[in-house]
């Protein structure tokens, strides 16, 4: 059945950003003082029961059909159980017998990875052993994660390298941030299973990855030490593994030979209920447009370069400030912009599109000007930085401080020739093949006229005067 | 005789403690006691097991709250079966002494509501709150001669109530008089937003001008002889008052049982996964080897016997390679019951057969019984639990013998029980 020296499968965790625990009105979010963000339903009293968050299945829903799952008619729910203290009652609610979503897919470049399927559970409580694992005495557990809404995602064995994994969880991630249902700032939680060619795909499971970045160096550490392992003729058995993030290294956790035994049964405290076709079709049709469609379509509609469109489209609030200003500015010009020089700019100044005061109604006048060819390229660099500390008037500065540029014949004709006169040298190189002295003699220009004359103009002018 | 002498004679209570009112209400002067597996804010609430000694919940069940609200006085909890694991009340949890009948000194209180029912037989004006899972309203209505009414599963909410299995477990009532119901009922009815389960609408209390009453066939046979006699003797004094007919539910009468303690204890072994000596109860012994050894001493030491062996069983009945032949099997099994009843109560208004295929048994000899065999005890009982639907039982002799009677709706259910009342 596998083919490729390297199969991948992953297992993905995401919060949902709702503001109460998938079973109960308990917040989510708030206070971070230990077990302070509980209920009797979070520790498991005897004599509450889970009642289920709309919004959670709402959230899950959308991400199915975001990633074009099928859906499941009803949605059913099971208790699977095992002992440890993380749990509460002692079994978590999730979904076994029938997912919420079935099949889909994310697209990466090149190729879309198939999902397996999509389901809705409840998170554990947090552990902590002070000092490590290992050596600690006693472990701590705080329950106000516990009971927070999950959407689990697995993929069918289909991603074939590490990079090819963290791409996966970065589209996933977009596809969750435009769709506006993850809690950012909870990290993303992933398992993977990783198994080489060369060692007949014997299984290896890695848990407790967070994040894209630790995802791919955990997959390249799991299969450089399976490489390893077979040259040294060492047995790789089928085991799960935990990515230390401290040593980087991935370190046994137990043998499995087989699946854990569970002992699912329905969660008769959450009816059965049908998931109406009218609710799916709303909530389809309500869904926003996702980053790989924007991508495609700037493209399409726009001619951007395609790389420029996946750039703007993986950030949601590049792409929703890209769409404002391309009303009024060419699409091209604003592409150029937006995603090489404001990028740049902002990165620089250690800030967000969210953090910036730049608005569309500064941004908009600035590339107006460009278009028109009324400031240099230049120019507008410079105005763009002094934005970025803090924003003005663009059309009334560029006015103020005579910062317009000359696209003039005449003036810069003038100019051209001054240059040519007063730089003999120059000229004697350029006709002798040198053309770093046509760049010389560009300076030149814009020295005389203070840096406004048009750059494309002057070159075209100095190099017709040039000319024998 | 008062809720303090009950408990000194009957053991009747684990807790006694009055809790006043929060409103004036329809239930002004109304006792209530309230079986120990229903929160009482506040109050050590237990489910009758050790395991639980000292618990104190931090909210009232809803039933408990809308009583209150309603102007009615909670005097106290009522002794059960741990849990609600058993059908005489043998089993209350260790160090809670077994209750006594006081109608039939001698015999078995019933179970797992037996406190409720010693309670509802022996205080004036008094309604006791219960709940039922296979059968534990109307068998020790029935052994204590009092009303035992359990309503639809979802009309009173669960919220509160400590679970033995969610898909079964239903909040009841006892009672002497059918009258006495209907103001309970009205009360601690109605949708809730704290339990998923709960019906959206109402109870119909309205009936059909004449009742078609469907007996049992299979109800009838392999029944103790009085019991059958007695219960031929009332059906016969309801006379051309009733449309009298004969039904058939030989899926119920022959796999009921099995089906319902292979569900109802699979889901309790889940449900009481979470007693492990942490958060809350009993906790254990700080120099343990580790969560494994901690949680496994505990439960072995406060969990009676009768817990530990449905634990066991629901555990077994859903492990891989059992899970299809026993559990998914049961689902199906009790999906085929509910169908029986279904089609059973288009052609009839009630359906009717004893409550216990026995007489009451006396104390020494339901201890004799195997645990199959008190299982199979249940075998009139766990049709309308399984199917959902209300059911309630009610005497028909001056022995510990009583007629359980099934309906669609409360208002077919009421005005049968009236006929019988009357006789």
């Amino acid at each position: 059945m596998f083919t490729t020296d390297i199969v991948i499968g992953l297992e993905v965790h995401a919060e949902l950003a709702t503001k109460t625990k998938l079973f109960s009105s308990c917040p989510r979010i708030g206070s971070e003082q230990p077990n302070t963000r509980v209920d009797p339903v979070t520790l498991g009293h005897p004599g509450s029961r889970p009642v289920l968050n709309a919004k959670a299945l709402e959230y899950g829903i959308k991400l199915c059909l975001a990633l074009e799952c099928n859906i499941a008619p009803s949605l059913v729910f099971s208790r699977k159980s095992y002992f440890y203290p993380d749990m509460s009652k002692n079994f978590q609610i999730t979904q076994y017998e029938e997912p919420l979503g079935s099949a889909g897919n994310v697209p990466i470049t090149g190729k879309k990875i198939a999902l397996k399927r999509i389901h809705l559970e409840e998170d554990p409580a947090a552990l902590s052993y002070p000092g490590s694992m290992h050596s600690s005495q006693y472990v701590l557990i705080d329950y106000n994660r516990a009971g927070n809404p999950l959407l689990e995602i697995v993929t069918e064995p289909v991603i074939t390298s590490p990079a090819e994994a963290r791409e996966f969880l970065n589209q996933l991630i977009l596809v969750l941030q435009y769709l506006g249902i993850f809690d950012e700032t909870c990290v993303i939680k992933a398992d993977a299973n990783v198994s080489l060619k060369e060692n007949d795909y014997t299984r290896v499971e890695i848990k407790n990855i967070s994040g894209f970045k630790e995802l791919e160096r955990a997959l390249n550490y799991e299969i450089t030490r399976q490489r390893t392992y077979l040259k040294r003729n060492l047995p790789i058995k089928q085991e799960t593994r935990g990515w230390d993030e401290t040593s980087k290294t991935t370190k046994s956790l137990r043998t499995k030979e087989s699946e854990d035994d569970y002992g699912y049964i329905y969660e008769p405290d959450i009816p059965v209920v049908a998931i109406k076709e009218e609710t799916v079709q709303k909530l389809k049709a309500n869904l926003p447009e996702l980053a790989h469609q924007k991508a495609a379509r700037y493209t399409r509609e726009f001619s951007i370069d395609p790389i420029d469109a996946q750039v703007m489209a993986s950030d949601k609030d590049l792409a929703a400030l890209f769409e404002t200003v391309l009303k009024n500015v060419d699409p091209k010009l604003a592409a150029r912009w937006l995603r090489r020089e404001l990028l740049r700019v902002l990165n620089y100044n250690k800030k967000t599109i969210t953090s910036m005061e730049i608005t569309p109604e500064h941004l908009i006048p600035l590339f107006q000007l460009v278009e028109k060819k009324s400031i240099s390229d230049n120019t507008a660099q410079e105005l763009m930085e002094k934005l970025m500390e803090s924003p003005f008037d663009v059309t009334a500065y560029v006015k103020e401080h005579n910062l317009a540029q000359v696209n003039d014949e005449n003036e810069i004709l003038k100019a051209v020739k001054e240059a040519i006169d007063k730089n003999h040298q120059a000229v004697d190189d350029f006709h002798n093949g040198e053309q770093k002295a046509l760049q010389y003699l560009v300076g030149q220009v814009m020295r005389l006229t203070k840096g406004k004359a048009n750059p494309q103009q002057t070159q075209r002018l100095l190099k017709e005067q040039l000319s024998p | 005789m008062t809720p303090a002498e009950v408990n000194e004679t009957y053991h009747a209570f684990t807790v006694l403690q009055e809790i006043s009112p929060t409103n004036s209400g329809t239930l002004d002067g109304t006792t209530i006691s309230v079986k120990d597996n229903i929160l009482v804010k506040d109050v050590e609430t237990t489910a009758c097991s050790r395991i639980l000694k000292g618990y104190k919940p931090a909210f009232d069940a809803t039933a408990v709250s809308r009583l209150r609200a309603a102007g009615a006085t909670i005097v106290g909890k009522t002794s059960m079966d741990a849990f609600g694991f058993g059908s005489w009340n043998l089993n209350p949890g260790l160090d809670y002494p077994i209750p006594k009948n006081p109608r039939f000194p001698g015999k078995v209180p019933g179970g797992s509501s037996g406190g409720a029912a010693i309670a509802a037989a022996t205080l004036p004006n008094h309604v006791a709150l219960a709940e039922s899972t296979g059968g534990s309203i109307e068998t020790p209505a029935c052994c204590c001669g009092v009303i035992g009414y359990c309503p639809a599963y979802g009309a009173v909410s669960r919220h509160g109530l400590i679970s033995y299995a969610d898909s079964l477990d239903k909040i009841g009532i006892m009672a002497q008089a059918v009258d006495q119901l209907i103001p309970v009922l009205n009360v601690i009815t109605g949708p809730d937003s704290m339990d998923g389960t709960t019906l959206q609408e109402p109870i119909k209390l309205s009936a059909p001008e004449k009742l078609r009453v469907g007996v049992i066939k299979e109800g009838m046979h392999d029944v103790a002889q009085e019991v059958q006699e007695a219960v031929q003797a009332s059906i016969k004094k309801l006379g051309n008052s009733c449309e009298i007919v004969d039904i058939s539910l030989p899926i119920t009468m022959k796999y009921g049982v099995a089906a319902y303690y292979l569900i109802s204890t699979s889901e309790a072994s889940t449900n009481l996964a979470r007693f492990c000596g942490l958060r809350y109860g009993q906790h254990g012994n700080p120099k343990h080897k580790g969560f494994n050894e901690y949680f496994s001493s505990i439960r072995s030491e406060h969990f009676n016997t009768e817990t530990k062996r449905r634990i066991l069983l629901g555990t077994y009945a859903r492990m891989a390679g059992y899970r299809d032949a026993y559990y998914v099997k049961a689902q199906a099994v009790r999906k085929a019951i509910r169908k029986e009843y279904t089609e059973a109560l288009e052609k009839v208004d009630v359906l009717v057969s004893p409550t216990l295929p026995i007489v009451a048994p006396d104390i020494e000899e339901a201890t004799k019984l195997t645990p199959a065999q008190t299982y199979a005890m249940d075998r009139l009982t766990v049709g309308p639990n399984m199917a959902g639907l209300p059911h309630a039982s009610i005497p028909v002799s001056k022995q510990p013998i009583s007629i359980l009677a099934t309906a669609q709706t409360d208002g077919a259910l009421l005005a049968f029980l009236k006929k019988i009342e009357a006789q």
